[in-house]
């Protein structure tokens, strides 16, 4: 495959970047003890991106063949070319790569296809039953794995020859409790660029039961918060979320050209000098994080890529258009979901870097305040880097200590605020393994993580 | 590939399956040519045009269900023996069953031959026309990203309960996200949707405008005010806070999991009287139109809510057979998934008087164009940020205002609900009034 798309790529009267994406995708899923779904899918493909008159045309094909493949590069250099009158600003060139050549992501231990259907199936079965069983209040309980195969070759006129596999599976629990009326819900999930045993490095699966169903039992008696400015403490994954939501999609660089709240902003203070954020196609401190990639789909070898270094704005996050446009390097960001979409500037593995005061220390020196772990339902953040995020769990703290358990906690603000008011920086580190994705027009696989951190944030909470 | 092809394919496919061990089977199949222009800050950003076909195959062995799908459809004879291998490691369900086969009358004006004409140049043209509406309507505007998409597609389903069906459509969506930057100043974003299926009944002009007019709006906001009361939600952002709500308590498939809270509700009350909600499938020229369902049976008009009382449940052939009840023609999904249960055309029935006179009668109050949080289905507490939201005072809009939270129960707000507008805005396949809604939490940042 790797040579008949450089003969296509090379062949090409123009620039041209083509890559084949094949993809196996298993979903199990219990839920009350029934199996809703077993299902394989496959999907594989050409995507051809051509670069004709300064614009972009893209085709894509699910016929593999020369004939088929060229059939694409035709049609993407139709579509570009039905573009080029009204382009108002031309492409006028790439950044320029070092030609990158190699096979990236084929050390996985314990691979997927190692472990049955029936193995798999048990698992699930076995959890799910586990959550049900866990406490009289649970009234629904499910239980889902997924993986995510992929493999791509890459090549461009310009001397991109990649061959790339990853591999990445996901584990899934929900709980719904319910008492006198009420309901609550409980989730906990991971998921991983690695193999099946790499999936539960940090919890096992019936950790992730017992935390679900209990997330959703306490929630039943816990009482709203009142709707106030506070201190709170923001855990790993929440600390990950905001780098990821709120802070890093205004650093997307074709964002930034859109008018995000960063441009112009290359060197101004917008965080406290407590923080550092980066965004890193590698696993940074630890294994696995799912946004692992080691080559994007351009072609360019992953970067760690400071985005705040001590509260300084330093860079953004570019493909290699971008790059070109504002004379900096590619950041190894452009990224595809399958084989029929083109790469866009996608976030990899998003995190805040470790400072060096112990949690314990940051929450006694909170009056009045909140220690808020997890993400909830969901997060939103506009490009003028205003966000809001449900809260999985949350606690009270009174006096310098944890206390009360609270219920449908959300924040909301404006992230560089935010970040500007951070007084204090965890030493202890983790991603959040995430099992779910980031959209932007198409999903893509991303991690994010952080040490605990202490700022202040508006809390959503009920006006009687 | 035609439609007598993809039809072909199928009943090939359903062989195939049958040869690998399958009892019984159902093949879906769809093929679809697309075109996409898209816009990003007022420039064109890419081209792009796609040929894909689905297949996705369900076999039963007994009441063993598996799945398998793929869009390289000279792989069908691996994916029924993986579908045949899935299904023989599965447990029994008693309610895995095909949909039986019924008559299907063709749904009206969902297929306009001229969009086979259709080009990437008429898809360009399209997306340069939203630029150009966004560039004239204010310089401050700033048409972030744009996407005009052309779809010519064919649906076909093949299943050995002797369904045997295809169906041919077109159809066009567009959308545009805006913001408006005055020097330092810059604005929440808006996006807005439309839809059309035949060329003719394209017009990018309304959203542009719409989503321009939103994201100027917004322009300047500044922090509003903390109270309890009232709050006038967009079309936009009832869909958010409400309608998915309904759509998560009205599955069939939610009933049979424990998960809604209307399972036991058909013929009670569960909105105030004002409320009449309806889905149907069959709507002439719908873009949630078809003449069957995911599982080969013909949707039809289903009054959902009727003056606030509760009328039917939306079911699939799973869901009515673990009910005790008829499918309602509202399997959802594509050959790449399994069937689910959802909305085809919703529409909930206009009040009689329009946004401003709802306005009128508001002391104090929020408008919400635009909501940024979620509703929780279980419980049905929402809670996120106001978007493009006005400060109502003394009957009129006062000012922007910018940072605001909402929160409050949407069980509630379906019963506390006090005025529903004439005017009704389309929102992809959802058309909807403004929504005013009592004693919801508002809290200023």
């Amino acid at each position: 495959m790797l040579e008949l798309l450089t003969s296509v790529a090379q062949g090409a009267d123009s620039w041209a970047e083509v890559r084949y994406h094949a993809r196996r995708r298993k979903q199990i899923r219990v839920r009350n003890g029934r199996l809703e779904e077993s299902s394989s899918t496959e999907r594989a493909g050409v995507g051809v991106r051509v670069l004709v008159d300064g614009v972009f045309g893209f085709a894509s094909t699910t016929d593999l063949s020369r004939e088929g493949i060229l059939r694409s590069l035709r049609d993407a250099q139709q579509a570009a070319r039905a573009a080029a009158s009204s382009k108002k600003h031309r492409i006028e060139k790439l950044a320029s790569i070092p030609p990158t050549a190699g096979a990236f992501g084929f050390d996985v231990d314990d691979p997927l296809d190692a472990h049955t259907l029936e193995e798999k199936l048990e698992l699930v079965q076995r959890i799910e039953r586990r959550i049900a069983a866990s406490d009289p209040r649970i009234v629904s309980s499910s239980a889902s794995y997924g993986e995510l195969v992929d493999e791509k070759v890459i090549a461009t006129s310009d001397g991109v020859a990649v061959h790339l596999f990853q591999s990445r599976p996901e584990f899934r629990t929900i709980a719904t409790a319910g008492e006198n009326g009420m309901q609550s819900l409980g989730m906990d999930s991971v998921g991983v660029c690695g193999g099946w045993s790499d999936m539960f490095c940090k919890r096992t699966a019936e950790q992730l039961a017992d935390h679900a169903a209990k997330m959703a039992v306490d929630k039943l008696a816990a009482p709203f918060p009142e709707g106030e400015e506070a201190t709170v403490i923001l855990d790993p994954e929440l600390v990950g979320i905001l780098a990821h939501e709120a802070i890093g999609h205004t650093v997307e660089a074709d964002l930034v050209l859109g008018g995000a709240i960063t441009q112009g902003k290359i060197g101004q203070t917008v965080a406290s000098p407590l923080v550092t954020l980066c965004d890193s196609g590698h696993s940074e401190r630890l294994p696995h994080a799912v946004g692992t990639s080691p080559v994007d789909d351009e072609g360019v070898p992953a970067q760690r890529t400071v985005v705040i270094e001590r509260g300084v704005l330093r860079s953004y996050l570019h493909d290699r258009e971008t790059a070109a446009h504002l004379g900096v390097e590619p950041t190894g960001n452009a990224r595809a979901w399958e084989y029929s979409d083109q790469p866009l500037i996608r976030m990899r593995n998003t995190y805040i870097e470790q400072g060096d005061t112990p949690l314990a220390e940051m929450i006694a020196g909170v009056d009045h305040g909140y220690y808020l772990k997890g993400l909830g339902m969901s997060g939103q953040a506009d490009s003028n880097a205003e966000f809001m995020f449900g809260v999985g769990e949350a606690w009270r703290i009174d006096g310098g200590k944890r206390g009360e358990f609270l219920r449908e906690v959300t924040i909301s603000g404006n992230a560089f605020d935010v970040l500007k008011s951070v007084d204090a920086v965890g030493n202890d580190f983790d991603w959040e393994y995430s099992a779910g994705y980031c959209g932007k027009g198409q999903p893509a696989k991303v991690d994010c993580g952080g040490p605990h951190v202490r700022c202040r944030i508006t809390i959503g909470g009920r006006q009687q | 590939m035609t439609n007598d092809s993809l039809l072909e394919r199928c009943r090939e496919t359903l062989a195939a399956a049958t040869t690998s061990g399958a009892e019984h089977a159902e093949v879906v199949g769809a093929t679809v040519h697309r075109m996409t222009a898209t816009v990003s800050k007022h420039d064109l950003q890419i081209t792009q045009s796609q040929r894909e076909t689905n297949l996705g195959v369900r076999v039963f062995d007994g009441n063993r269900l598996g799945f398998a799908c793929t869009n390289r459809p000279e792989n069908a004879a691996a994916i029924c023996a993986d579908a045949v291998a899935i299904a023989a490691a599965s447990p029994a369900d008693e309610h895995n069953v095909l949909a039986a086969a019924g008559d299907l009358p063709p749904v009206a004006d969902l297929f306009d031959p001229a969009a086979e004409a259709f080009s990437t140049k008429d898809v360009v043209r399209q997306a340069i026309r939203m630029i150009e509406v966004a560039t004239a309507f204010d310089p401050r505007v700033i048409l972030g990203d744009a996407e005009f998409v052309a779809e010519v597609t064919e649906r076909a389903i093949a299943t050995s309960a002797g369904v045997a069906a295809s169906e041919r459509g077109s159809l066009f969506t567009y959308f545009a996200l805006a913001t408006a930057r005055d020097g330092e100043k810059v604005s929440n974003f808006d996006f807005q949707f439309g839809a059309a299926r035949s060329v003719a009944q394209v017009d990018v002009e309304p959203i542009t405008r719409r989503v321009s007019e939103n994201a100027l709006g917004s322009l300047g906001a500044e922090p509003g005010v903390t109270f309890n009361g009232t709050v006038l939600l967009s079309p936009n952002a009832a869909l958010s806070v409400l309608v998915s709500l309904i759509g998560f308590h009205a599955s069939g498939m939610n009933v049979f999991r424990g998960m809604s809270r209307w399972g036991d509700q058909v013929g009670k009350p569960v909105a105030c009287e004002q409320l009449t909600v309806v889905d149907d499938g069959t709507l002439p020229g719908g873009v949630g139109s078809s003449s069957f369902d995911r599982e080969g049976v013909a949707h039809q008009r289903v009054a959902l809510i009727d003056k606030g009382r509760l009328t039917s449940l939306l079911h699939n052939t799973y869901s009515a057979h673990a009910l005790g009840a008829t499918s309602t023609g509202h399997a959802s999904g594509s050959p790449r998934s399994l069937p689910d249960v959802a909305f085809t055309n919703l529409e909930i029935l206009p009040g009689d008087r329009s946004r401003d006179e709802l306005i009128s009668e508001i002391d104090r109050g929020l408008l919400v164009t635009r909501f940024s949080g979620n509703t929780n289905p279980v419980t049905g507490d929402f809670s996120g940020v106001a978007k493009g939201a006005f400060l109502i005072e003394n009957g009129k809009l006062a000012r922007p205002v910018a940072g605001t939270l909402i929160a409050g129960n949407a069980f509630e707000a379906l019963q506390r609900l006090s005025g529903l507008s004439k005017e009704r805005e389309q929102v992809y396949n959802f058309n909807l009034p403004f929504v005013r809604l009592e004693s919801v939490s508002v809290t200023a940042a």
